[in-house]
């Protein structure tokens, strides 16, 4: 079979002639040179993300763990598995953390089946809880790809149609044990708009790259430990969102937060805990959805009773910096912007002692390079933007 | 003999960082003023300079950083950017500690500069503009959060920085920073940062929520000519000794959001599901995104059916 994809394999390109970037200044150090090279790959990564386009913000996502006996092998540190679970709990946190209305749930696959570790749901300490219960189970038996897919497939199917259906499989195994045809059923799953992605941790397998293709994921294979981390991550933020996505106004709650402060409310077993054999959940304080007055302890979930979306407004806060980055800073040497006395960054006060200084278009601010970073990477707004008052009308105009 | 030693390890090990966001809005300072009240500018500078250094006296490691949330822009008032020329600190007459002296003249001197500068703006302008009543308290965050990353960067290894925001608001919430001001406070939360507000006025919907959503407390002082005690009891003390201090209780939060359409609080709203637009009521195009959605009618629910 020819291989349809673009950029061939890596033993097919020509010798990458790593060490030729590193070039020695005047002391005799690499330490600028490299400086260099770790700046402008995280500036390409900011530079790389495409803007304008439609994401998929409401992601349904399951992750499929290998956990047959290829993951006990010990190249990731001290195993496969427990190298993955490891990654994957900061995987949890930091998708709930940029996608706080979407849900996950957890697949692990072993001895030729595949069973549900935790159903979709929105609260990460679950997740996180579970994963560390999977670390002390063994790796036994053979991966099944049919079987997960099946699994997954099954809850996914149901899901809302303006929903973005997702399954991220992290594969040691280089084989699949499938009691049917697996084309089949890769069939199904793009027709039902589910998006696949697969971490490959061994080597490029053909089904693997066949089911990525056909439901327009992405497949990688793992060079070590960062990469893995490298890869997990590119997940985190919303894909765009496929064209046959539905998009609807979804009725939600947004519930009132009783404290329980009342001496004459009397207490109740909250929604989410009823089947708990604990008094866990019996209080007085709670979430009341707006529109039948169940009793819920977390936030966002859908309401048991009527079907309602809760849901409180810093939840959709906190995906609005996906929709509205702050623009890129424009490059500048510091010794064009100002030729007498020092520069100093705008946000954190720091004299700029680099060569390049970082500018805002809009605000015409001064900033360093780490500020750049923080300000793009974690805090999603410009320090200089946000403190003028002429920007703040500019803003909320564009807004509205 | 053995706790002791190991309070002298923790001692070494940790410093502390209080960047405090002082609301120097004129025309809410001169309303006050006129409305008779006794609390000014003067009296509250005065009880900042007391908080920053007692803060400082606590520990010497203590980091301090101060911050004005102006009307039309923030200012660092504490340190000072290293790009400007400044005299050496003088030793103070009465044998006070240097940086206890520099950190009070230089908000004062800081403070005098920034009026100096407005009245200035008001001279130069023909007629009289009414200047918005309200700061830019997200700037502010957002400098303050570049702050403690860079010395978060600069602590030496085996030091730990615990940084806390201490916000002290007399102005009312400014609508149009709503979104800069949610992304400081989720950042906020992710770097274990907290943020403490002090409020002189109407309560303030929007600090409550980043005090609730980062760990901090809120108050709304009832006193405000007593704003030094609650500053030293309330707000000086670190996260780990507040849980044994019986502490004003946690405020209850609203946390309904406010419609794009008229800004109106509301229970049961809808959602764009591409741009997380709310509105109040139904309508077939997105005002933000400029989606046209589907009617989610009957017939859908019966396609639904048969497909399961």
């Amino acid at each position: 079979m020819a291989d349809d994809d673009d950029k061939g394999y890596r033993w097919e390109t020509e010798y990458e002639k790593t060490w030729e970037e590193l070039h020695e200044d005047e002391s005799g150090s690499l330490k600028a040179s490299i400086d260099d090279i770790l700046h402008r790959a995280k500036k390409r990564l900011l530079t790389d993300r495409v803007t304008n386009v439609r994401l998929g913000m409401m992601r349904h996502l399951f992750i499929v763990v290998d956990g047959s006996s290829a993951m006990s092998d010990q190249d990731l540190k001290p195993t496969r598995l427990i190298a993955t679970l490891k990654l994957l709990e900061f995987f949890v946190e930091e998708f709930f953390d940029q996608n706080p209305i979407s849900q996950l749930g957890i697949i692990i696959s072993r001895n030729k089946r595949a069973e549900v570790v935790t159903q979709l749901g929105g609260n990460p300490r679950r997740h996180v809880k579970a994963l560390q219960t999977l670390s002390s189970q063994a790796c036994q038996g053979e991966y099944s790809l049919q079987n997960s897919l099946e699994l997954a497939l099954s809850t996914l199917k149901h899901m809302p149609s303006h929903a973005s259906r997702e399954m991220l499989l992290i594969m040691g195994s280089l084989t699949t044990c499938d009691p049917g045809d697996v084309r089949e059923v890769v069939k199904t799953v793009a027709k039902a708009n589910i998006r696949c992605s697969v971490i490959g941790l061994s080597a490029e397998v053909r089904i693997c790259k066949t089911l990525c293709q056909q439901t327009s994921g992405t497949y990688n294979v793992i060079l070590e430990e960062s990469h893995f981390k490298d890869l997990l991550n590119s997940h985190v933020t919303p894909a765009p969102a496929s064209t046959t996505t539905d998009s609807s106004l979804i009725k939600m709650g947004f519930p009132h937060h009783g404290l329980g402060g009342d001496t004459e409310e009397k207490p109740s077993m909250c929604m989410c805990h009823l089947d708990s054999k604990t008094s866990e959940g019996f209080s007085t304080a709670g979430y009341f959805c707006p529109q039948c007055k169940s009793k819920y302890c977390e936030l966002p979930i859908e309401c048991k009773a009527c079907g309602l979306t809760l849901v409180s407004a810093p939840h959709l806060a906190r995906s609005y910096h996906h929709l509205f980055p702050p623009e890129p800073y424009k490059e500048f040497l510091t010794s064009d912007i100002i030729l007498v006395g020092k520069v100093c960054c705008y946000a954190c006060q720091i004299e700029i002692l680099d060569p390049h200084v970082y500018v805002c278009e809009k605000c015409e601010q001064q900033f360093c390079l780490d500020c750049d970073l923080f300000a793009h990477e974690t805090l999603h707004s410009c320090p200089g933007c946000a403190s003028f008052r002429e920007l703040q009308t500019v803003q909320a105009t564009s807004l509205s | 003999m053995e706790t002791c030693c190991v309070v002298i390890i923790n001692d070494k090990l940790c410093s502390s960082l209080l960047v405090i966001i002082l609301d120097t809005n004129p025309i809410w300072w001169g309303k006050k003023r006129l409305s008779g009240e006794k609390l000014n500018l003067t009296h509250c500078v005065d009880s900042v300079a007391v908080l920053a250094n007692s803060h400082l006296m606590l520990n010497h490691k203590n980091k301090l950083a101060v911050i004005a949330a102006h009307t039309d822009h923030s200012v660092f008032l504490y340190p000072r950017p290293p790009s400007e020329h400044t005299s050496p600190p003088k030793a103070p007459l009465d044998g006070q500690f240097e940086v206890f002296n520099q950190v009070e003249n230089q908000l004062r001197s800081e403070i005098k500069k920034l009026i100096a500068s407005d009245k200035q703006k008001l001279d130069e302008m023909f007629e009289p503009v009414e200047l918005p009543s309200d700061s830019l308290v997200a700037g502010a965050m957002c400098k303050a959060l570049c702050y403690i990353h860079r010395l978060g960067k600069e602590c030496p290894i085996g030091e730990t920085l615990t940084s806390r925001i201490l916000i002290i608001k007399g102005s009312e919430d400014c609508p149009s920073q709503y979104m800069n001001f949610m992304n400081a406070v989720f950042t906020a939360q992710k770097q274990n940062i907290i943020i403490d507000a002090c409020v002189l006025d109407a309560d303030s919907g929007l600090l409550q929520q980043a005090c609730d959503i980062t760990g901090g407390t809120y108050l709304k002082i009832p006193q405000p000519l007593g704003l030094l005690q609650y500053l030293t009891w309330v707000f000086l003390p670190d996260f780990e000794m507040r849980s044994k201090m019986t502490l004003p209780p946690r405020a209850q939060v609203d946390y309904r959001a406010a419609c794009f359409c008229h800004r109106n609080l509301i229970d049961i709203g809808y959602v764009c599901s591409v741009c997380l637009s709310i509105y109040c009521t139904f309508s077939p195009i997105c005002s933000t995104c400029q989606t046209t959605f589907k009617i989610l009618g009957p017939q859908k629910l019966m396609k639904k059916k048969k497909k399961i």
